[in-house]
């Protein structure tokens, strides 16, 4: 009877501990992905991943946070290439997932802050002369939020840093400028150490690969 | 023993479990496969995303009977049962189409919108129209570089498809904008009074507008005013013509604001040292101020109020046409004002939207003659006009992309006129309108605004209903074919109302066709219309007095009709050339119309039948100054010398003489420059204007004037004051940074 019991406990173990890691692996497994992803395409099924996990998981803040970041990521994509068409519609689909991040998250939080930055600046760049005063001016905000909240989090001295790179010299932006805090970033990146395994952890590729670029 | 069963049990169930089902399948809208639907089996992990065509496949260790969902967020949801058992599994589905507002398609035949909320190829903000060269920062001058709108020099007004000026209405937040432009001299168009930045967004439309709107035959411009500002501002203005300064003050709370204006000018510096065509007694000089505040209530209700106050005068001499005379004058001195408040607010689906406006207008006019240095026969014109304008407009939301509208309207108008001693008038009316509208969308491809609207007027005594039409559907993704038709009725004007007549509205039909093609960064708009004209205003001359240096004519009746019809094309780039951002309109237009004293129908004199305009901007960001050209040719209009004699006492007209105008042709180029562009800790933020327009000097001619002695043989030029004009100003700011402003405009 004592070696039944003990099997049943053992089998049941398992069993937690094997929907347990279910979650954890599909999400590292598309959590690894977001740096790797290339194509417009690949952050589609990202984001649809992330839904998916987010929809069996609604209590959980990180699949709606990681489909919002596929989704900016995608737009962010699209806009280098000149496409600026579908970035209100992405912005919008993008801003939900924001909504129902910060929605479930414990705290108010700066990597949310800092996407919701991200996805305002994405808004604008659809026509910066009518934007810049709302979406431009609602972006600098969110920004402004994220660094209250967390000074040391390298991915808001990265956005800080692409933003100056892509300003012109007259405008107060420079490639110079913007290197050193690309700089500064990595260093922060250096010394981060995410909350767990599964928080945001995104970014230092991107700083090295202008840090990088700028050597070559 | 019962344990290494169990083992052996719970062993099985997990390779079991671990053999995998693959499902496959397609998904398609319409028999056409769609991309990047989210395929989930629901309440798993599994799932996979839709390729280009619409296939996907996945793995999943789920067994039994379970559902597929299918999301995209362009279409609804569709759910699928599917028993999962075989080792493969195939699926088909298909999408629903889910309706949208930002996919709906808009009708926009007739109309040209330019505001934030539409799509990027919105048109003409007040952006747009500060760096068009030759609109010198007006509202209705950069209008004449859009389709379907004359280059009319000598009159103020939007010539709209072979329409008049007054056939033209311009709407502050909903509220009639009575005299838009200030007063102004036969010969000389007035200007707009109104501040370009003090709103932003329009919608322009050159017919077939919405039954909210009426009394116009052509078209009307609806101007939306601007909310609360983004910060507390100062800002000055200078320039050898003008100073001026404002502010804007926004509450800490940011529910409300409020804001004024000064300013002051004059032209005689310019005159001097610019060569004149027109010989200004008194050069043009004007002083005006505004006042507005904006409050956001608690309840969500916002209050706007706009007033301003201006008055202007200037004289001017010219050589008399008659031989008893050497020169003729007129001098002018004007004075109006305009307040205007409107107040919104949404109740659930309901959203209710109101405004009134008041103006007060008085045009005090001297005509004069000079013989030998002695000014004789001085006649006064002296016009007072009182208007008031009410509005209310209750909007219900049927489902995303319906709403039903209606509301009502109320226009008054009183007007006092005296010419000398030859004619006295007082004009009363008051126009009420009831109107409704509903936005019908069928699906994401076709949409249509079905409206009427009634009017009754108390000085005809007489009432009409017009009902509007308008349908658009989408031929391809980008391509929108649209259609308006409408019914548009009109007061004969009240300037002409000087002695008994029994009068009846004004009436046009608008038949309109348009493609457009709207791709990001380009687009491109081609339309075709028909407008008739019925019942139109034909005018006679009032007994000659003796002494009398002007005929004055009065309304007579409504037997005067016409045709406009045309064609015109509009392309905008943004995107072709970097940092180059163009437009090039066409219009033709062929129009007949036997008004006003024609003797018959006619080609009228204020329309042209080829005008073609080409505007350009460039931002050269290592100088800081934004490059501006534009380019507008007219073919000449046709222009005519009526004359009236007297049949048994009945005034006849005929045309003494008649032509054409040599072809209109102006360059035009601006260019602005921001020095303290970038400057992070600059505490003034400056912008400088050069602007030169005509560059080329073209010699210009609006019309004639002939003499009404010897049958009409002498004839003077109708020409613009000045063939080429020069303005260099300074606008500095303080408080909010426009050069960031600048700087993401340009980028």
């Amino acid at each position: 009877m004592k070696k039944y019991l003990l099997s049943f406990a053992l089998a049941f173990v398992s069993l937690t501990a094997f929907a347990q890691s279910d979650y954890e692996k599909a999400m590292k497994e598309n959590i690894a992905k977001i740096e790797t992803s290339k194509t417009p395409e690949e952050f589609t099924a990202l984001s649809n991943n992330f839904h998916r996990i987010a929809g069996k998981d609604e209590n959980n803040w990180l699949p709606f946070y990681y489909a919002a970041l596929a989704n900016i990521q995608k737009g962010r994509m699209l806009m280098q290439q000149g496409k600026t068409q579908d970035l209100d519609f992405i912005a919008g689909v993008a801003g939900k997932y924001i909504e129902a991040a910060s929605h479930v998250a414990p705290t108010d939080n700066a990597e949310i802050h800092l996407l919701s930055k991200m996805m305002y600046s994405m808004k604008m760049m659809v026509n910066p002369q009518q934007r810049f005063m709302t979406d431009g001016a609602k972006a600098t905000e969110e920004l402004k939020k994220a660094e209250k909240l967390d000074p040391s989090n390298p991915r808001i001295a990265l956005i800080k840093a692409e933003d100056t790179y892509f300003t012109p010299e007259q405008y107060g932006g420079s490639k110079a400028k913007g290197m050193e805090q690309f700089k500064e970033a990595l260093a922060k990146f250096n010394s981060y150490t995410p909350k767990s395994a599964l928080e945001p952890n995104w970014g230092k590729a991107e700083a090295e690969y202008f840090i990088n670029g700028a050597k070559k | 023993m019962n344990t290494r069963i169990l083992f052996l049990i719970s062993f099985l169930s997990l390779t079991v479990s671990f053999a995998q089902v693959k499902i496959s399948g397609k998904v398609t809208y319409k028999n056409k496969g769609v991309g990047e639907v989210n395929v989930t089996l629901k309440d798993t992990y599994d799932g996979a995303t839709t390729d280009a065509d619409g296939n996907f496949s996945f793995e999943t260790s789920e067994k039994g009977n379970k559902i597929l969902t299918f999301t995209h967020p362009k279409y609804d949801d569709v759910e699928k049962a599917v028993i999962l058992e075989s080792p493969d599994v195939s699926v088909i589905a298909e999408l629903k189409e889910q309706i949208s507002e930002i996919d709906a398609v808009v009708v926009s035949a007739g109309s040209i919108e330019a505001s934030d909320k539409k799509r990027a190829t919105a048109l003409l903000t007040p952006i747009d129209i500060y760096t068009t060269a030759g609109a010198n920062g007006q509202i209705s001058s950069a209008l004449t570089y859009l389709p379907g709108v004359q280059k009319i020099g000598e009159t103020e007004g939007l010539f709209i498809r072979g329409g008049t000026g007054t056939e033209s209405k311009i709407f502050m937040d909903g509220s009639l904008i009575n005299n838009y432009f200030s007063n102004s001299v036969p010969g000389i168009a007035g200007r707009d009074r109104f501040n370009t930045s003090l709103f932003k967004g329009n919608i322009f439309s050159s017919g077939g507008y919405s039954a909210l709107y009426g009394q116009a035959l052509s078209g009307a411009l609806m101007l939306e005013s601007v909310d609360l500002p983004d910060q507390s501002s100062y800002d000055f203005g200078i320039s050898p013509i003008f100073l001026n300064a404002g502010f804007q003050k926004l509450s800490d709370n940011g529910n409300y604001s409020y804001g004024a204006t000064l300013g002051y000018s004059n032209l005689k510096l310019m005159q001097e040292a610019l060569n004149f065509n027109t010989n200004f007694t008194d050069a043009p000089e004007g002083l005006n101020s505004d006042f507005n505040f904006r409050i956001k209530t608690k309840s969500g209700g916002f209050f706007k109020y706009y007033g301003m106050y201006n008055a202007n005068s200037l004289g001017v001499k010219t050589e008399s046409l008659e031989p008893e005379y050497d020169f003729s004058g007129v001098n002018l001195k004007g004075k109006n004002t305009y307040h205007n408040l409107s107040y919104k607010q949404k109740f659930g689906k309901y959203l209710l939207n109101t405004g009134a406006s008041y103006s007060f207008n008085r045009s005090d006019l001297n005509f004069s003659t000079e013989k030998n240095n002695v000014e004789t026969g001085n006649t006064n014109l002296l016009t007072d006009g009182n208007y008031i304008n009410v509005k209310a407009i209750l909007e219900r939301k049927i489902n995303k992309i319906s709403a039903l509208r209606a509301g009502f309207e109320l226009n008054s108008t009183g007007e006092k006129t005296g010419f000398g001693d030859f004619a006295q008038r007082k004009y009363k009316d008051l126009i009420s309108s009831a109107f409704m509208e509903t936005d019908l969308g069928f699906s994401n491809r076709f949409s249509a605004k079905i409206g009427a609207r009634a009017e009754y007027s108390s000085y005809l005594e007489k009432s009409n209903i017009a009902p509007r039409l308008a349908l658009a559907y989408r031929l391809a993704k980008d391509w929108t074919a649209s259609f308006a038709y409408g019914l548009f009725y009109q007061n004969p004007e009240s300037k002409y109302i000087n002695g008994p007549a029994n009068l009846d509205f004004q009436e046009s039909q608008h038949y309109i066709f348009q493609v457009q093609r709207a791709a990001d960064g380009r687009s491109l708009r081609f339309e075709a219309f028909y407008k008739k004209y019925d019942d139109l205003l034909k005018v006679k001359n009032l007994p000659y007095v003796d002494s009398q240096n002007q005929y004055v004519q009065t309304a007579d009746n409504n037997n005067g009709y016409g045709y406009a019809k045309g064609l015109e094309l509009f392309w905008r780039d943004k995107k072709t050339f970097k940092n180059i951002d163009y437009w090039v309109s066409y219009s033709f237009l062929d129009s007949k119309r036997d008004f006003m004293n024609y003797p018959f129908s006619l080609k009228p004199g204020f329309a042209s039948e080829h005008t073609l305009s080409a505007v350009a901007k460039k931002f050269v960001t290592n100088w800081k100054t934004g490059f501006n050209l534009s380019y507008t040719y007219a073919k000449g209009r046709p222009y005519y010398d009526i004359a009236s004699e007297n049949v048994t006492g009945e005034p006849e007209y005929y045309i003494r003489h008649e032509g054409r105008l040599k072809s209109f042709n102006a360059l035009n180029f601006s260019l602005n420059y921001l020095p303290n562009l970038g400057k992070k800790d600059a505490k003034a933020f400056t912008i400088l204007v050069l602007s030169v327009s005509n560059i080329l000097g073209s010699k210009n001619v609006y019309g004639y004037n002939f003499s009404n002695s010897d049958g009409g043989a002498k004839r003077s030029a109708v020409v613009p004051p000045v063939n080429t004009f020069v303005f260099v100003g300074a606008f500095i700011s303080f408080g909010v940074d426009k050069t960031e402003d600048a700087i993401n405009n340009n980028l």
